[in-house]
C-alpha cells in the first residue's frame, strides 16, 4: 500500500488522540489526594473537599465545582469585555473625523462594529451573568453545587472555542475574512447574497461560534432551572427565594426558549449559505422570515442580558441603604411579567420593514405594556432608597448609576414603542444611544456593582477604594457624555453603523469619543485595581465586611464565607496564612 | 383557594394586572374603534392573537407563581430574602411585629435579630444616623488595614461609609 499524505495524517492524528488519552489519564492520577500544604500549592479555599483539587492549571480544566466555574466565567467574560472594549475605541477614533482616514478603510469598521456587539452581548454580557449565578446561586439557596456540574463546565469550555471561531475573521488565516454583518445577520446580506464579499467562510465561522454559545447559555440555563427547582434548602421555599435567584430562573427560562431558536436560525442560514437552501431567499421564506426568528430571540435577548443585573442591584442596593428591599414581591411578579411578555414584542424592532401596519399595532400594546414592570423595579429601588442610611460605597455608586442610567436608558425606549416616533428614529444614532444606556449604563454597572460587592467574598481580600470611586465616576460621566450624545445625533438624523458621516455631526462625535476614552481609562483602572488587589490588596478581617449585621442585612452568602474563615483559620492552626482564592500562597505583608 | 390569595397577596400581584390592563385597553380600543378597517378574519385573529397570547400567558404565570409564593408563606416560616439558611435568623412577621410594637411606643421591645432595639432598620432618622455612622467607623476592618499599606493608593482601601456621605 502505497503511503500518502492523506494516510499520514490519519496516523499523525490517531498517534495524537492517544497522547491525549495518555494525558487525560494522568490527569486522573493528578486528581489523588494531595494533603493541604504539601505539596497542593495551588490549593484554593473556595470550597469544602478543597484539599482534593489538583494542582495549577489542571484545576482550572478539570474543575466542577460551581466556584471554579463561576471565576471561569468571570475571567472569560473579562477577556471578551477587553477585547470588545478595544475595538469600540478603534471605532471611536475613527469615528473623530467624518472620512475614514483613521482606520482606513470603511469595512475594517464594518467587521469591528459587528464583532464588537457579538462579543459584548454574547461574550461578556451572558458570561458575566453566569460568573454570578454560577458563584452565587448555590451559597445563596443553600445548595451543595449545581444539579449537574459536570454539565456545568462544559457549557463553560464550549465558550472559547465559541469565542474564537467568533472573533477567527480577525486572525492571519489566509481568505479568511471578519464578518461585517452586524450583530443581527440580517439576511440577504448575511446569506451572502450579492457581489459583497459575506459568502466569506469568516461569517461561517462567526456563525458557527455564535451556535456554540448558544449551546453554552442553553446547558447553563437548564442546570439553573433544575438547580433552583430541586436543590434548594429546605427552608428556602418559594416565599424565601432570594430576589437574584428569581432574576437568574426568569432568565433561564427564557434562554430555554430563546436561544434554541436563534440555534435553529443560524443552522437555517448556515444551510442557505452552503447547500443552496431558500429558507430566506426571496423565492423562500423571504429576508423578513430572518429578522422574525432573530428578533423572536433578539429581544427576549435582551431581558435575559437585563433581569439577572436587575437582580444584583435589588440584592445588593438595599444592603447600603440599611432597610430592606422595598415591595419584594412587586419585583419578584414584575421579574416574571417582563419575562412572559418579552415575547410578545418581538416585532417591534421591525416596525420601519414594512410589515402590516395593523399587526404592528399589537406589537406597540404590548410594548408599552412591558415598560410597566420595568418602571415598577425603578420606583422600588429609588423608594427602598428613600429615607435610607445610605452608605455611598463602591457598589452602592454602581447601583445608584445603574438606576439612573436605566432611566434615561428606558425612557428613552418607551418613545421607541410608540410607531410614529420609532418610524421618524429608526436606524438612528438615536437608538445606538438607547440601549447602550442599558447594556453599557446599565448592565454594565450593575455587573461592576457585583463585582466590587463580592471581591472580599471571593478573594478575601480588599480593592482599593480610591481607585474603585474613580472607576465609577469616569465611567458614570464617560457613559452620560458618549450615549446622551449619541442621543442628540439620532436627533439631528444621524444613521447609525456607518464608518462616515456628514461633517455637521463632526462635534458630537467627537464629545462621544471623549466619553468613551473616559470609559477606556476608568477601564483600565478597574483591571489594575482587580488584578493588584485580588494579589496584594489587605486581607478581610471579619466575615462580615460590609458590616451587615449591624442593618441585619445578613445574607446567606456573607454567612457561608464567615463559616469559611473560622474552618480556615482552625485548619491553619489559627491566624497563620490561608491560601488565597487563586490557588497560590500568598505572603501578606500588608495586613498583619 | 381563597385563603391563598387572600387581600395582601392580590394586592401584591396588581403589579402584573397594569399591563393587563394595557393590553385589555388596546384589544377594546382595536374592536370597537377598529382603526385600520377591513380586515380579513385570518388578519383579526393575528392581530388579536398577538394580544391575547401575551395577556393569557401572563395571567397563568402570574396565577402560578402568586399561588407558589403565597401557599408558601402560607405553609411555612417566611424570611427575609437570603436569611432563611442563616442560623438564628428572626421569622418576617416576629421583624414586622417588633417594628410595630416598638412604632406604637412600646419600650421593652426584644430586637428579634438579637441586638439593640433602637438599631432596628424601620426606624430611620438619617440626621441621627450620621452621628452614629461616623462613630461607628472605627469599627471598620478595612479601617484598621488601611494604615499598614505601603502603597498610596491603598491607604483607604476597603470600604468605609460615613465620610462618604
Amino acid at each position: 500500500m502505497e503511503i500518502t499524505g492523506q494516510l499520514l495524517l490519519t496516523v499523525l492524528m490517531g498517534a495524537f488522540l492517544l497522547g491525549v488519552a495518555a494525558f487525560l489519564a494522568r490527569v486522573e492520577d493528578w486528581r489523588s489526594y494531595t494533603p493541604l500544604g504539601a505539596g497542593g500549592g495551588a490549593v484554593g479555599e473556595s470550597g469544602y473537599g478543597h484539599s482534593e483539587k489538583p494542582a495549577g492549571l489542571i484545576r482550572w480544566f478539570t474543575t466542577v465545582d460551581h466556584k471554579d466555574i463561576g471565576l471561569l466565567y468571570g475571567a472569560y467574560a473579562t477577556v471578551a469585555f477587553v477585547v470588545g472594549g478595544l475595538m469600540v475605541m478603534l471605532m471611536r477614533a475613527e469615528l473623530t473625523t467624518p472620512e475614514t482616514a483613521v482606520l482606513g478603510s470603511a469595512t475594517f469598521y464594518n467587521s469591528l462594529l459587528t464583532s464588537h456587539g457579538i462579543t459584548m452581548l454574547f461574550l461578556f454580557g451572558t458570561p458575566i451573568i453566569a460568573a454570578f449565578s454560577n458563584y452565587l446561586i448555590p451559597l445563596v439557596i443553600g445548595a451543595d453545587d449545581m444539579a449537574f456540574p459536570r454539565i456545568n463546565a462544559i457549557a463553560f469550555w464550549l465558550l472559547p472555542p465559541g469565542a474564537l471561531l467568533i472573533w477567527a475573521g480577525f486572525f492571519p488565516l489566509p481568505d479568511v475574512i471578519p464578518a461585517q454583518t452586524a450583530w443581527t445577520m440580517y439576511t440577504p446580506l448575511s446569506a451572502g447574497v450579492g457581489n459583497g464579499n459575506q459568502m466569506n467562510v469568516g461569517v461561517d465561522l462567526m456563525l458557527l461560534g455564535l451556535h456554540l454559545t448558544g449551546v453554552s447559555a442553553t446547558m447553563g440555563a437548564i442546570n439553573f432551572i433544575a438547580t433552583i427547582f430541586t436543590e434548594r434548602a429546605e427552608e428556602v421555599t418559594w416565599a424565601n427565594l432570594d430576589i437574584f435567584s428569581w432574576t437568574i430562573l426568569t432568565q433561564s427560562g427564557l434562554i430555554l426558549f430563546a436561544f434554541p431558536l436563534l440555534g435553529s436560525a443560524l443552522v437555517m442560514l448556515l444551510l442557505d449559505r452552503n447547500f443552496a437552501t431558500t429558507f430566506f431567499a426571496v423565492e423562500g421564506g423571504g429576508p423578513i422570515l430572518w429578522q422574525h426568528l432573530f428578533w423572536f430571540f433578539g429581544h427576549p435577548e435582551v431581558y435575559i442580558l437585563v433581569l439577572p443585573p436587575m437582580g444584583i442591584v435589588s440584592y445588593v442596593l438595599p444592603r447600603f441603604s440599611g432597610r430592606k428591599l422595598f415591595g419584594f414581591k412587586f419585583v419578584v411578579y414584575s421579574t416574571l411579567a417582563i419575562g412572559v411578555l418579552s415575547f410578545g414584542v418581538w416585532a417591534h424592532h421591525m416596525f420601519a420593514t414594512g410589515i402590516d401596519p395593523r399587526l404592528r399595532a399589537s406589537f406597540m400594546a404590548v410594548s408599552l405594556a412591558i415598560a410597566i414592570p420595568s418602571a415598577v423595579k425603578t420606583f422600588n429601588w429609588i423608594t427602598t432608597m428613600w429615607n435610607g442610611k445610605l452608605r455611598l460605597t463602591t457598589p452602592m455608586l454602581f447601583c445608584i448609576g445603574f438606576v439612573s442610567n436605566f432611566i434615561i436608558g428606558g425612557v428613552t425606549g418607551v418613545f421607541l414603542a410608540s410607531i410614529p416616533v420609532d418610524l421618524v428614529l429608526h436606524d438612528t444614532y438615536y437608538v445606538v444611544g438607547h440601549f447602550h444606556y442599558i447594556v453599557m449604563g446599565a448592565i454594565t454597572f450593575a455587573g461592576m456593582a457585583g463585582i466590587y460587592y463580592w471581591f472580599p467574598l471571593v478573594t478575601g481580600r480588599w480593592y482599593q477604594r480610591r481607585l474603585a470611586k474613580a472607576h465609577f465616576w469616569l465611567w458614570m460621566i464617560g457613559t452620560n457624555v458618549t450615549f446622551f450624545a449619541m442621543v442628540l445625533l439620532g436627533y439631528g438624523g444621524m444613521p447609525r453603523r456607518y464608518a462616515t458621516y456628514l461633517p455637521q455631526f463632526a462635534t458630537l462625535h467627537q464629545i462621544a469619543s471623549l466619553g468613551a476614552f473616559l470609559l477606556l481609562v476608568g477601564g483600565i483602572i478597574w483591571i489594575y485595581n482587580v488584578a493588584v488587589s485580588w494579589i496584594e490588596g489587605p486581607r478581610v478581617q471579619s466575615g462580615d465586611p460590609w458590616r451587615l449585621d449591624e442593618t441585619d442585612l445578613n445574607t446567606a452568602e456573607w454567612d457561608w464565607f464567615e463559616a469559611k474563615r473560622e474552618t480556615s483559620l482552625a485548619a491553619t492552626d489559627g491566624g497563620e496564612d490561608v491560601t488565597a482564592d487563586g490557588g497560590q500562597e500568598i505572603e501578606d505583608d500588608t495586613a498583619e | 383557594m381563597a385563603e391563598i390569595f387572600d387581600r395582601d397577596t392580590l394586592l401584591d400581584l396588581t403589579v402584573n394586572v397594569i399591563p393587563l390592563g394595557i393590553i385589555l385597553f388596546f384589544v377594546a380600543a382595536f374592536v370597537l374603534i377598529d382603526p385600520f378597517g377591513g380586515l380579513d378574519f385570518y388578519g383579526r385573529v393575528l392581530q388579536m392573537g398577538l394580544l391575547a397570547f401575551p395577556l393569557v400567558a401572563l395571567a397563568i404565570l402570574t396565577y402560578v407563581s402568586g399561588k407558589a409564593i403565597a401557599g408558601d408563606e402560607k405553609r411555612s416560616k417566611v424570611f427575609f430574602q437570603g436569611q432563611a439558611t442563616i442560623e438564628g435568623s428572626p421569622e418576617k412577621h416576629e421583624v414586622e411585629e417588633a417594628i410595630e410594637a416598638e412604632a406604637a411606643g412600646e419600650t421593652d421591645v426584644e430586637d428579634p435579630y438579637g441586638g439593640d432595639a433602637d438599631e432596628d432598620e424601620s426606624e430611620v432618622d438619617p440626621d441621627a444616623d450620621d452621628n452614629d455612622d461616623n462613630d461607628d467607623e472605627s469599627d471598620v476592618d478595612a479601617d484598621d488595614e488601611s494604615d499598614e499599606s505601603d502603597e498610596s493608593d491603598a491607604d483607604e482601601d476597603g470600604e468605609v461609609d460615613a465620610d462618604e456621605k
